[in-house]
């Protein structure tokens, strides 16, 4: 009997390391591919959003090669052309509305509605710009951007 | 390229002589250009003498408006158009 178990439990590790042995043999046939590599990163996604406004800048002087303001001002003189700077991030067709207003005893009268429809591929800077012959009157202005007639931001600034 | 101005009261500034204008750093998808609202006795001939300085300009809005002006002959106040700048 202990003889009989001896021989059993030869039999039953033999059996197990060959078993073992089958099974590596066949994970290494059978290995898997090489996995494919990371999801695209974040920014890609940031690319693929529809345009909307990061930021809006309003000077009296820009970069024309980059659109960027040269400095943020929310105060202007009489003489100057006001540039209203709309950084976006996202991607796709917008059509991007700057409406500039005087403010004045409650009521307002509308200055000037701009449209610059743009096909982005990422973050964009689209400038709009206004002046007046005859110089601004004093008081109150605000300049409203929409993108796709949805109000995005709003700035006031004011003439002295 | 002038503004059209809605000024609700009678001593609200006139801003019709407001020069205005954009361009962007992305691919432009069409022209930037101005709204403006129709207003009694316009014509677009008239529009493109204040916006351009030469009436003979009309067909320049015309174009940038077919889906609204069928006939450059008949506008009608309230109506906004695109004036191209």
């Amino acid at each position: 009997m202990k003889a009989f178990t001896r021989v059993s439990v030869a039999v039953i590790v033999t059996g197990v390391a060959f078993s073992m042995a089958a099974c590596k043999k066949k994970e290494e046939t059978t290995a898997l591919p090489a996995p494919p590599p990371a999801a695209a990163p974040a920014a890609v996604d940031v690319i693929n959003v529809p345009v909307s406004v990061k930021q809006l800048t309003l000077s009296n002087r820009i970069d024309e090669a980059t659109k960027k303001a040269a400095t943020a001002m929310s105060s202007f003189a009489a003489n100057d052309t006001i540039y209203a700077v709309v950084d976006t991030i996202g991607s796709g067709k917008a059509a991007i509305k700057a409406l500039w207003t005087y403010h004045k005893d409650g009521q307002s009268a509308q200055v000037n509605e701009t449209v610059q429809e743009i096909d982005a591929t990422g973050p964009a800077s689209t400038e709009f710009h206004v002046s007046k012959p005859g110089g601004w009157p004093a008081g109150d202005y605000q300049v409203e951007v929409l993108v796709n007639d949805v109000s995005a931001t709003v700035q006031k600034f004011t003439v002295n | 390229m002038n503004a059209s101005s809605k000024s609700p009261g009678g001593d609200m500034p006139d801003f019709s002589d407001v020069e205005s204008g954009a361009s962007s750093t992305a691919k432009e998808a069409a022209p930037a250009y101005k709204l403006y609202t129709i207003k009694s006795g316009d014509s677009l001939s008239k529009i493109a003498k204040h916006e351009y300085g030469n009436a003979n300009d009309w067909r320049r809005i015309f174009e940038a408006n077919q889906d609204i002006i069928k006939n450059p002959d008949k506008i009608f106040p309230g109506q906004e158009i695109k004036i191209p700048l």
